[in-house]
């Protein structure tokens, strides 16, 4: 492309040549004129001198005549004289008139016809000179009235004029020929300057239409890209240098608005994946962002876990679900295909043929290339605040290798995205915390309630709901004062400044409520007995937020509690009691006479102290024992009419206001039981019955089988007595530990109030159930059961 | 000088009246806190002898059923209870007990304890004693 040059070039050389001619014109012209008008000066003057000879010569031969005639008419002699001077002067003029004309030979017979009628005309004239010499002035004029001279005269004045009409009009001519060479130069000048004006106005033309009108469109160009304009295309049809130059211009202004254009979508695509609050969503937009610009038809996202493993999340472009069933389950293989060491690097790696990187894969990327049809692979490490936090893939369906721009492109929209990816990562992390702090916060068993900085209920969990009996959306936005309201011992409501959720947004620490006597009022007006404690919520800029407020119900608690305390303030009682009775009889006998009634009287209360005492103390210790699970019993067979009627004797022998008797039906079965444990059931039962019928009676013991279900047989045995018997009320807690009816006959019985807990226990050891039938005044009941040996098998005991 | 024991264990109630027979004493014995407040109202003792763990009514109620009535508040009340811990003297105080024995308590101890009762008292007027 040196056309330009060249053609300047061409155009120079014109020039010079053109320059060169007309030079070379014009000095020849000037040469030739300047030749033509020496040669013609020459013979002008010569002509000139020509005629003036001629002129000269009639001057002189008219004077010659007239002297020679005056000499003759007068015989003067100056005549003469004057005649010869004029006729030499003559002679000489036309000899120089002949030798001038020699240049003009067409003149030559002119001037010697001339010559000739001269040398006549002088020899006639000479004759008559001669002739009056001789003959006198008579003769003279006779000589002359013959007129030979004058004759002669006349002829020569006729050739004469005819030569000096020859002369004038040759003169005329010379002066015309002269004019015609002046003329010829003057056009041949004009044509020469018409000539370089015409090039002159072609070379202008030809260069304005060859370098200055492109060279303007280039600059308004130039000035147009420069000012920014990328639209507008630059066209400039000249094939040359400058037109290549446009051409050029036009690439570039393409370039720069495929740029521009690129940036645009960039910054499209960042606004738009930073949008994305989900994996599948940032992958869907990088696509839509990406796709057209490169022209991928199919996107993959993969992001690093928690555990720092590069995990498939999202795909997009692939219609085939079960593609992407495929490669999650290819994972692993195609995470070792990988480039990982370029990626991790960020550094964007084309692949133009999936079939190089399937070649050396594992087989399942094998089958995965082979079905999911694309060409070509991109992979975009995502790469923020410099860790590597996941990958985009970009497929293509046909071969496609990467461009040194489409890779630029892909490396900054990575960027973009990878900003994206890890806002996505954390939100999905925080999401997750959210939901673990979620379903925390519904499983929690205490109740849990959730406050703005003013004390209005945001959320409660169900342990909340239940034990307040609201729910959650009924208190939404509600003062949570109001919502679980809580009094003092007395019911005495605590106010709300003086709660623990309201001293913890006051001061921002924790703070709690232990103490006994708080109870919480329900929503049905019921009082349930609680521990709060409440924590505020901080901002990363310790500014509170909200508070938590954490609602324990310990009615359980109280209540194990009081259960503890009466336990202690009983067996205290109990053990107080006996050993009161003991020290201060002991100390009247040591420190007091009296009679010996009384202080046998003395001794009896303190040997039935004693024995209550150590009654007491068994009691507790097999209430410990069997408790703490070491009561062990050893079972074996045993028949338990004989039990019975073993246990009976004894008691007949004491007890001599009641009948005491045995009822047995025939053919039951062998019972399994510890024989000490039976026995203390027996003798328990026995013992309360006489007790308790202070009045005597009858005390029957009956022992039954009892026909079960299935193959459990039983063996049932009931002790009754016609006592003082029980109401209802006294019976409902009659089995547990250290209660005793609130009577007087009962009190005066003693006993530690664990008689029917052991019994009740080592019933339930046994695998048997007991219970009691009564009515006030009307004596009691108990019955027990205990499985026969049939029914034992295979049940085990402890 | 007269004297209630009101306590649900006769035991106790035996021991108590062995301790103080034989001095010049009117002792009166109610087994729960119903009679003991009767008794109180009715006889006027110088002295009660309350245990706390009493059907019907427990000694607490009683001590400040006595105290409360103008008839009755002159009357010296003595806490005789097993019930040992802190709590349970803080709250037989608080009923206006004039003081409080835990059980077992020292027979020896209890003649004292009525010898400067009866010291105290003004004269055999029988009227109010306060505090001895």
């Amino acid at each position: 492309m040196r056309r330009l040059r060249v053609q300047l070039t061409v155009l120079l050389a014109m020039l010079g040549l053109l320059v060169a001619a007309w030079g070379a014109t014009i000095f020849l012209g000037a040469r030739n004129a300047a030749l033509l008008n020496a040669s013609e000066q020459v013979k002008v003057s010569r002509f000139d001198e020509l005629r003036r000879t001629t002129i000269d010569f009639e001057m002189k031969f008219v004077d010659a005549e007239t002297n020679q005639r005056s000499f003759l008419l007068t015989g003067n002699v100056d005549a003469r004289v004057r005649y010869a001077l004029a006729r030499r002067r003559a002679d000489e003029r036309l000899r120089r008139a002949r030798a001038l004309a020699l240049a003009w030979p067409a003149l030559l017979p002119r001037i010697d016809r001339v010559q000739t009628s001269y040398v006549k005309w002088a020899k006639a004239a000479e004759a008559e000179i001669r002739a009056r010499d001789r003959y006198g002035a008579a003769a003279a004029s006779i000589v002359v009235g013959q007129g030979a001279s004058q004759n002669r005269f006349t002829e020569l004045r006729i050739h004469h004029t005819a030569l000096d009409q020859v002369l004038t009009g040759l003169q005329v001519a010379a002066a015309r020929q002269q004019h015609s060479t002046y003329q010829d130069t003057q056009r041949l000048a004009l044509y020469a300057a018409v000539m370089i004006l015409a090039t002159v106005t072609l070379i202008f033309a030809y260069l304005r239409r060859a370098v200055g009108a492109p060279a303007d469109a280039l600059r308004s160009a130039s000035g147009r890209l420069a000012g920014g304009d990328l639209d507008t295309p630059v066209e400039l049809p000249v094939p040359n240098e400058l037109g290549a130059v446009a051409g050029d211009l036009e690439v570039m202004r393409r370039r720069l608005a495929g740029r521009m254009e690129a940036l645009q979508r960039l910054r499209e695509l960042s606004a738009n994946v930073m949008g994305a609050t989900s994996l599948q969503g940032l992958c869907n937009v990088a696509l839509a962002g990406l796709g057209p610009e490169v022209g991928a038809a199919r996107a993959a996202l993969a992001a690093v876990d928690q555990r720092g493993r590069l995990q498939l999340r999202a795909l997009s472009g692939f219609g085939d679900p079960e593609m992407a069933e495929l490669i999650v389950k290819a994972d692993e293989e195609i995470r070792a295909a990988l480039p990982l060491r370029d990626l991790y690097v960020g550094q964007v790696v084309g692949i133009a043929d999936v079939g190089d990187l399937a070649r050396t894969a594992a087989e399942p990327v094998r089958e995965l290339v082979a079905r999911v049809g694309s060409r070509s692979l991109a992979l975009v490490p995502l790469v923020s605040r410099g860790s590597f936090v996941g990958l985009l893939g970009l497929f293509w369906s046909e071969r496609h290798p990467l461009d040194q721009e489409q890779e630029a492109l892909l490396g900054l929209a990575g960027n973009q995205i990878a900003g994206a990816l890890a806002a996505a990562l954390r939100y999905e992390e925080a999401e997750r915390a959210a939901g673990e702090a979620r379903a925390v916060f519904y499983a929690i068993a205490d109740g849990v309630l959730l406050t703005d900085p003013a004390g209005r209920v945001t959320a409660m969990n169900r342990a909340m709901e239940l034990l307040s009996g609201w729910t959650e959306a009924e208190v939404r936005g509600l003062p949570y004062a109001e919502v679980v309201p809580v009094e003092e011992e007395g019911s005495i409501p605590i106010r709300p400044e003086a709660r623990p959720l309201a001293r913890a947004i006051a001061t921002g620490e924790p703070a709690s409520d232990q103490g006994y006597g708080v109870d919480l009022v329900t929503r049905d007006g019921r009082k349930v007995p609680v521990a709060v404690s409440s924590a505020p919520i901080l901002d990363p800029g310790g500014r509170v937020v909200g508070a938590v407020d954490v609602v324990r119900d310990v009615s359980r608690e109280r209540e194990i509690d009081e259960v503890k305390s009466a336990l202690i303030s009983t067996v205290s009682h109990e053990l107080r009691t006996p050993l009161t009775l003991i020290h201060g009889f002991a100390e009247l006998l040591v420190l007091r006479d009296m009679p010996v009634e009384r202080q046998r009287a003395a001794a009896e209360e303190i040997l039935e102290a004693s024995r209550r005492l150590a009654r007491l103390i068994d009691d507790l210790l097999s209430v410990s024992r069997m408790e703490s699970g070491r009561l062990v019993l050893d079972p074996r067979p045993l028949d338990l009419a004989s039990v019975v009627e073993r246990i009976l004797s004894p008691f007949r022998a004491m007890a001599t206001r009641h009948a005491i008797r045995a009822e047995a039906t025939s053919g039951l079965p062998v019972v399994w039981g510890d024989p000490d444990k039976v026995d203390q059931i027996l003798t328990n039962l026995v013992g309360n019955a006489i007790k308790y019928s202070p009045g005597g009676g009858e005390v029957v013991v009956a022992v039954e089988r009892l026909h079960g279900a299935g193959n459990a047989d039983l063996v049932q045995v009931s002790v009754r007595d016609q006592g003082i018997g029980m109401s209802p009320r006294e019976m409902g807690q009659l089995f547990e530990k250290f209660y005793r009816v609130d009577r007087d006959e009962v009190r005066r019985a003693g006993g530690t109030g664990l008689g029917l807990y052991i019994t009740k226990r080592l019933v339930e050891m046994h695998g048997g159930r007991i219970w009691v039938e009564s009515r006030l005044g009307a004596g009691s009941v108990f019955s027990f059961t205990l499985p026969s040996r049939d029914g034992l098998v295979g049940r085990g005991s402890r | 000088m007269k004297l209630l024991i009101a306590d649900d264990e006769p035991s106790v109630r035996s021991l108590v009246h062995v301790t103080l027979e034989g001095d010049e004493h009117t002792i009166f014995e109610a087994s729960d806190g119903v009679e003991a407040l009767e008794v109180a109202r009715s006889e006027h003792p110088n002295l009660v002898l309350l245990d706390i763990m009493m059907p019907k009514l427990d000694g607490l109620a009683v001590c400040r059923a006595i105290k409360s009535d103008p008839a009755t508040s002159g009357t010296v009340v003595i806490m005789l209870t097993a019930q040992a811990q802190d709590r349970d003297r803080d709250q037989g105080l608080a009923a206006g007990a004039d003081d409080y024995f835990t059980k077992p308590f020292s027979p020896l101890a209890l003649l004292n304890m009525v010898e400067r009762v009866r010291e105290a008292r003004p004269g055999p007027g029988g009227a109010a004693p306060g505090r001895w």
